[in-house]
C-alpha cells in the first residue's frame, strides 16, 4: 500500500485512541475528586493529568503560572484547539487522517469517526460545564469503542489492519506506562497511608483508568499492594493494557504490515520486549518504577520513529 | 457568433418552467410525482427533509470551499429532494449532441496538437490558439493512447426560454460533480424509494464501472496490465470528497504527487514494501502543476517527469494535458463550426449566442449594455472570475469594463439567459429556482453519455448561478426510459 496513506491509518488510530485515553483520564479524576479529602487544592487534583499527558508546558504558556483550576484544565483538556492533546484536536487529526485513507477504510469506520468529529466539535462550541463533562467523555469512551468494534468486524485483514494495530497497541502502551509512571509519584510517597480509604480511592482510580479495576480486583484478594499494581499494569498476560500484552500485539501487528527488509523497527520493538522478558516486578521495584518507566517510554518513542521511518522510506528499486 | 441585430435581450423574458406548463398544472411526466409529494403531507416531507440532511451529514459528503482556516471549510452537500425528471425523447437528443461534441472536439484537440488543419483552413483563427493561457506547445506532436485526449467530460447544459436545451459551456479538464450525481440517487432512493415506484428511471450508479473500464482501456500495457491511480492534489482540495469516492468505488490507489516518482520514464508508486509501476493516471490536477519540469516549477502537487514518461508512451494520462485549450471559453463560439468541418454534420445542440471581445464591434455593443449581460473570464471555472450584470453595481461594471479593454482576448459575453426553473423545497415552502444540468460523457473504448447529470440549482431566490463554491445546491437527475 501507499506509503503515505499507511502512515494515516496508523495516526489515525493513534490520535483515536489518545482521545479514548484522554476522555478515560478526564472522567476518572472527575469522579475520584469527587471524594477526593477537602483539604487537596485544585491544583494538587488536577496537575497530575496535565503531567499524565506532558501538558504543563502548554498549559502555563496559555494560561500562566499557577493558574491550575478545574474549569481551566477541563476546557484545556476537551477543547483547546492549541492543545496537540485536547480530544478535540485528536478526533480531529484523526478524522482527518480517516479522510485521508478513506478509499482504504471500510464505509462503516469512516461514518463511525466523521460522526463521532462533527459530534464532539458541535458540543465543544460552547464550554463544557462540569456537569455534563461526564456524560461527554462517556461519549467519546463509547464512540471510541464502537469504532474498535466496527473495524474488527470490517476491516480487511492485511497490511493497513496492521497499521490500524500497531498504532492503536503502541498508543496503549504509552498511555499505561504514562499512567502508571505518574500515579505512583502521587501515591507512593507517602507510605503512611498505605491501606487507608485515601490509599484505596487512588489506586482504585488508576487501575479504572486503564479498565482494569474489576480485573485486578478478581486477582489479587489481599488490597491494593504496589507491587500486585505493577505486575497487574506491567507483565499480565491477559489484562488487555497490560505492558507486555500491548508489546505482544505489536510484534503481531508489525508483522502484518508486511514491512518486510526493513530493519529498524523490528529493532526498536525487540528492544522494547527485552525491556520486559526475564524482568519481574521485584527487580523493577529494586532498581526504580519510575526509571523503568521512563526507559520504557523512551523505547516507545523510538519504536515509534524506527516505524514511521519504514513506512514513509521507500527503497527507490522496483520489486 | 451571435448577431447584433437578433439580439433579444432587450426584452426580459419568463424563463421555461421545468415542472409545471403554467403556474398549477404539472407537465405530464411530472404528474405522478406531484401526486406523491400531495399526498406525503408537509410534515412527512420535512422529516425525510431532515433524514437526507443527517444521511449526508454522516457520511461526509462534502465539499471544501476554499478559505483561509487551517482546518478547511468543509461544507455538506447541499440537496434538493424533489428530483428533476428529463422524458426519453428530450434525453435522446442531449445524448446525441454530447456524443458529437465530445468527437468533435477530441478531434479538434488531436489536430491542434498535430497538424493544425483547421487553422490552415482559416476555419479558427491561430492566434486564438497561440494565445490561449491553456494552449500546451510543449506537447506538440504527442500520441496519446488511442488518440483520446477528453476521457472524461462534463458539458454543462441550460434551457432557454422556449425551453430549447444549450450548450454553456465544455469542460474538458477536469470535470467534477459525478460523485454527487451518484450521491443524490443514492439518498433519494433511501429516503423516498415511493417515488422511483411510480417511474422507470435510468441508473447512473455504474459510471465508476464505465470509468474503471475506459482507464483499463487506454493502459500502454494493455487491459491485462492496468494498474491505475487516481491523482489528488490533497484533502484540501474542493473536490477531495469526488477524489475519494472514485478511487473507493474503482478499488484503486488515491495517490498524492508526493506518492509518485518517475525514473527513466516509468512512473511508479511509493508503497510500503517498494516502488510499484503505474500505468494509467487519472489525474484531478491541473495541467499548470502536472510536472515542475514541464510547467509551473513550483509546484508541489505533480510528479517531475511524468510528462516525459507520457511523451515516451509508458503512461496514459487522463483527460490528456492541454485539452484546456477546446473549453476555452473563447474556442467555445466556434465549436459549432469545429462540429461541422471534423464531422460534416449540423451541430444538434446549439451554443448559447457569445460575444468575441477581440472583435471591437461586438465589444462596444457589449460594454454599452454590460447590465444585461454574462461576463466570463475564458480560462476560470467554477463562477469565479465572472460578471452577472443584472445583478452587478455600477462600480463593479466599470471594473469589468475596464478589465475587457486591458485584455480582450481573456473576455467573452453573453446575454443573460433565464435559466429554466423547478420547484424545490425551500423551508415548508415550494418555490421556483434556476437550475443547469451537468452530464458526464466517458470515452474509451466507445462513448458513452450517463442518463442524467448533475442538475445543479441556484438556491437563493431569483439566482442564476448554480455553482456549489457559489452556494449552489443540487437534485437527484432522472432520465427516464422509453
Amino acid at each position: 500500500m501507499l506509503s503515505r496513506i499507511a502512515d494515516s491509518i496508523y495516526w489515525m488510530s493513534r490520535y483515536l485512541e489518545r482521545a479514548g485515553d484522554t476522555a478515560r483520564l478526564m472522567e476518572i479524576n472527575l469522579l475520584y475528586l469527587l471524594e477526593a479529602e477537602e483539604d487537596m487544592s485544585e491544583g494538587d487534583k488536577w496537575r497530575p493529568l496535565l503531567s499524565i499527558t506532558s501538558a504543563e508546558t502548554a498549559f502555563s504558556g496559555l494560561y500562566g503560572e499557577g493558574q491550575l483550576t478545574q474549569g481551566r484544565v477541563l476546557q484545556f483538556m476537551t477543547a483547546e484547539k492549541s492543545n496537540g492533546n485536547s480530544i478535540r484536536t485528536c478526533l480531529r487529526l484523526a478524522r482527518e487522517n480517516a479522510r485521508i485513507a478513506r478509499d482504504r477504510i471500510s464505509r462503516e469506520m469512516w461514518e463511525a469517526i466523521n460522526e463521532l468529529w462533527l459530534n464532539v466539535d458541535q458540543q465543544l462550541k460552547t464550554p463544557l460545564h462540569p456537569l455534563r463533562a461526564s456524560q461527554f467523555f462517556s461519549l467519546v469512551r463509547s464512540e471510541v469503542a464502537r469504532f474498535h468494534g466496527l473495524t474488527s468486524t470490517t476491516m480487511m485483514r492485511g497490511e493497513a489492519f496492521g497499521f490500524y494495530r500497531l498504532g492503536t497497541f503502541l498508543e496503549q502502551a504509552d498511555m499505561t506506562a504514562r499512567i502508571l509512571d505518574v500515579k505512583y509519584h502521587l501515591l507512593l510517597p507517602d507510605l503512611n497511608l498505605v491501606g487507608s480509604a485515601l490509599d484505596y480511592y487512588q489506586w482504585a482510580a488508576l487501575l479504572k483508568s486503564l479498565s482494569g479495576y474489576e480485573a485486578f480486583r478478581r486477582k489479587y484478594h489481599a488490597g491494593f499492594r504496589p507491587m500486585d499494581v505493577v505486575e497487574f499494569t506491567i507483565f499480565e498476560q491477559e489484562f488487555p493494557r497490560s505492558l507486555a500484552y500491548t508489546v505482544k500485539r505489536m510484534h503481531r501487528a508489525l508483522a502484518d504490515t508486511g514491512i518486510t527488509g526493513k530493519q529498524r523497527s523490528p529493532i526498536a520493538l525487540e528492544r522494547l520486549e527485552a525491556m520486559l522478558a526475564g524482568n519481574s516486578a521485584e527487580q523493577i521495584f529494586s532498581t526504580g518504577l519510575h526509571e523503568f518507566l521512563e526507559e520504557f517510554l523512551a523505547a516507545i518513542a523510538a519504536l515509534n520513529q524506527a516505524a514511521q521511518a519504514d513506512f514513509l522510506d521507500t527503497h527507490m528499486e522496483e520489486p | 457568433m451571435a448577431a447584433i441585430s437578433s439580439d433579444t435581450s432587450r426584452k426580459p423574458r419568463i424563463s421555461y418552467h421545468e415542472f409545471y406548463t403554467d403556474g398549477f398544472t404539472p407537465r405530464e411526466h411530472y404528474r405522478p410525482l406531484w401526486e406523491h409529494i400531495q399526498s406525503v403531507g408537509q410534515n412527512a416531507f420535512e422529516a425525510k427533509v431532515h433524514e437526507s440532511q443527517l444521511a449526508l451529514h454522516a457520511e461526509g459528503v462534502t465539499f471544501t470551499v476554499y478559505g483561509d482556516s487551517d482546518e478547511g471549510i468543509e461544507r455538506i452537500w447541499p440537496f434538493d429532494l424533489i428530483p428533476r425528471i428529463i422524458p426519453a425523447s428530450e434525453w435522446n437528443i442531449i445524448e446525441s449532441g454530447l456524443k458529437q461534441r465530445v468527437r468533435a472536439l477530441n478531434l479538434f484537440l488531436k489536430d491542434i496538437y498535430h497538424d493544425q488543419r483547421i487553422l490552415k483552413d482559416g476555419v479558427v483563427p491561430a492566434e486564438l490558439i497561440y494565445q490561449g493561457k491553456d494552449f500546451r506547445r510543449e506537447i506538440m506532436g504527442v500520441d496519446p493512447p488511442h488518440d483520446i485526449y477528453t476521457h472524461i467530460s462534463g458539458i454543462d447544459i441550460i434551457r432557454d426560454e422556449d425551453g430549447k436545451y444549450l450548450v454553456l459551456e465544455d469542460n474538458l479538464r477536469t470535470p467534477s460533480g459525478v460523485s454527487y450525481m451518484i450521491e443524490n440517487r443514492v439518498i433519494e432512493r433511501r429516503i423516498l424509494p415511493e417515488f422511483f415506484a411510480k417511474y422507470r428511471v435510468r441508473r447512473v450508479e455504474h459510471y465508476p464501472a464505465l470509468l474503471l473500464e475506459a482507464l483499463r482501456a487506454v493502459s500502454p500495457r494493455g487491459t491485462g496490465q492496468a494498474e491505475i491511480v487516481v491523482l489528488t492534489p490533497g484533502i484540501y482540495n474542493s473536490a477531495y470528497f469526488e477524489h475519494t469516492f472514485l478511487a473507493k468505488e474503482m478499488g484503486v490507489e488515491l495517490a498524492e504527487g508526493r506518492d509518485l516518482v518517475a525514473k527513466d520514464d516509468v512512473v511508479y508508486l511509493k508503497t510500503t514494501t517498494g516502488l510499484q509501476r503505474v500505468d494509467v493516471i487519472y489525474r484531478r490536477v491541473d495541467d499548470d502543476f502536472l510536472d515542475p519540469l514541464v510547467f509551473r516549477s513550483d509546484s508541489t502537487l505533480g510528479v517531475a517527469g511524468i510528462i516525459n514518461a507520457w511523451r515516451a508512451g509508458n503512461i496514459a494520462i487522463v483527460n490528456a494535458p492541454g485539452n484546456g485549450i477546446a473549453d476555452d471559453k473563447a474556442v467555445y463560439p466556434y465549436v459549432p463550426d469545429i462540429i461541422r468541418y471534423y464531422l460534416a454534420e449540423a451541430p444538434i445542440l446549439q451554443n448559447v449566442p457569445t460575444y468575441q471581445m477581440t472583435d471591437p464591434e461586438e465589444r462596444a455593443y457589449v460594454l454599452d449594455n454590460l447590465e444585461r449581460m454574462v461576463v466570463k473570464a475564458v480560462s476560470e471555472s467554477g463562477g469565479y472570475g465572472m460578471l452577472m450584470g443584472p445583478a452587478s453595481t455600477p462600480a463593479l461594471r466599470k471594473e469589468f469594463a475596464a478589465k475587457v479593454l486591458e485584455n480582450p482576448r481573456n473576455y467573452i459575453a453573453q446575454p443573460v439567459v433565464q435559466l429554466s426553473r423547478h420547484i424545490c423545497y425551500m423551508d415548508g415552502e415550494l418555490e421556483a429556482r434556476h437550475l443547469d444540468l451537468r452530464p458526464f460523457i466517458i470515452y474509451g473504448d466507445d462513448i458513452d453519455v450517463v442518463p442524467g447529470g448533475l442538475t445543479r440549482v441556484a438556491l437563493t431566490k431569483g439566482s442564476l448561478v448554480v455553482n456549489s463554491s457559489q452556494g449552489g445546491g443540487s437534485k437527484d437527475t432522472w432520465v427516464l426510459a422509453e
